[in-house]
């Protein structure tokens, strides 16, 4: 690369075409979540499962992109495995606070609290979100590029063992939260009237479109970043003309 | 890999595990609550004014509303253990919906100042208004 900027390629398709399909199926998903019937129990409220339930389920496929490409980065030390494992995890955190989030607030219409640290869903959950805060932490700690994709891809790898205590957790221990509806032990046997499962389905996909978009931003801004910083310290300093003092003058004498 | 890179990985696992037994110890134990009949059976061996939470579904029987709260009937479907509570009633509770109360033993009832609804993984649809109302203490 010559010259000093950093060639900018053109903006990928790809980021056109999944940001177009996240806000068309965020459209149809936000007016199914609407006319959906309301539930028995819970009313109103149950609609915050439209959201809450796909963030989780991102949240979980983003780690698990982060922990793939963590483990693609060790096998082939590929600079791009590590931009792709940090992008996701960056993406999956926000997931997650989202996750927390809406549940808190859906724990204070129907269960009566925001939070209780009593329950193993809520605490497990908390968990994962400062563990993972504390991986983009340790990115910017670490000024060695190398250092940190290698430290942080054991770290990105590791933190996903929460992922399955998270979702078992429910299962493991009593707690306040309820159950899983439809990823359960025995999946035929599903808890959730039809009625919610169709905008369940669309909210998801939408949040799958938007987790799409959401990466190949990132990793496009990632990559521009690292050919920003190799350009700059592979041109000329500006005081390069400046040659050191001779013995005996510029002209030789 | 050296040695040294093991180091991170190692301090966050066992972060993860230490969390845990905190968390654990903190809360006494894992058991975020007891059913009646754990309760009755482990009665004998708690001190007098034992703080702990119990859990089950609300009986529609003795069920009235009081001054600072509402009584009613918790049961598992083989014990059932009568509930005083003090303090603001969840818009869900009802006959029939699973809670958490917390509190202690005060003779054969069990007084509670926390009241939790603890709703399952049910979702049905529903057309109607389908409300209940909170019976309320005033006569």
């Amino acid at each position: 690369m010559t010259g000093g900027a950093a060639t900018i390629r053109p903006k990928p398709r790809a980021i056109t075409v999944a940001g177009s399909a996240a806000l068309c199926l965020m459209v149809v998903g936000l007016y199914m979540s609407v006319t959906a019937p309301k539930e028995e129990t819970q009313g109103e409220a149950a609609r915050l499962l439209f959201v809450h339930v796909p963030s989780v389920i991102t949240a979980y496929i983003a780690l698990g992109t982060g922990l793939v490409a963590a483990a693609w980065y060790l096998i082939r030390r590929s600079p791009t495995a590590d931009l792709v494992s940090a992008a996701a995890i960056e993406v999956g955190v926000l997931l997650t606070a989202m996750t927390l989030l809406t549940g808190m607030i859906w724990g204070r219409f129907v269960w009566g609290v925001w939070w209780d640290w009593g329950d193993a869903r809520m605490v497990s959950t908390a968990v994962l979100f400062f563990f993972y805060l504390g991986y983009l932490a340790l990115r910017r700690a670490i000024v060695d590029a190398r250092v940190r994709a290698l430290r942080c891809a054991v770290l990105g790898i590791v933190g996903f063992v929460q992922v399955p205590i998270v979702h078992y957790s429910v299962l493991w221990f009593r707690t306040l939260h309820q159950g899983p509806s439809i990823i359960r032990p025995d999946l035929a046997d599903s808890t959730m009237d039809a009625a919610f499962v169709a905008p369940l389905g669309a909210a998801l996909a939408a949040f799958i479109a938007a987790l799409a978009y959401l990466l190949l931003v990132r990793v496009r801004i990632a990559r521009l970043e690292a050919a920003v910083a190799r350009s700059a310290t592979t041109s000329q300093p500006v005081g390069a003309s400046v040659g050191p003092p001779q013995l005996g003058g510029r002209d030789g004498r | 890999m050296n040695r040294r890179h093991l180091l991170v990985p190692a301090g966050a696992l066992l972060a993860i595990v230490v969390g845990f037994l905190v968390w654990g110890g903190l809360t006494e134990n894992v058991v975020y609550y007891l059913t009646p009949s754990e309760a009755v059976d482990q009665r004998a061996d708690q001190e007098p004014g034992y703080r702990f939470r119990l859990g089950g579904l609300v009986e529609a029987d003795w069920m009235e509303g009081t001054d600072e709260g509402v009584r009613f009937m918790v049961g598992d479907g083989a014990v059932s253990i009568p509930v005083e509570h003090a303090g603001a009633v969840p818009q869900l509770f009802r006959p029939g919906i699973g809670v958490v109360v917390e509190g202690a033993w005060d003779g054969d009832l069990f007084r509670s100042d926390t009241l939790l609804i603890n709703h399952d993984e049910q979702y049905r649809a529903v057309d109607g208004e389908g409300t209940y109302q909170v019976p309320t203490g005033q006569p």
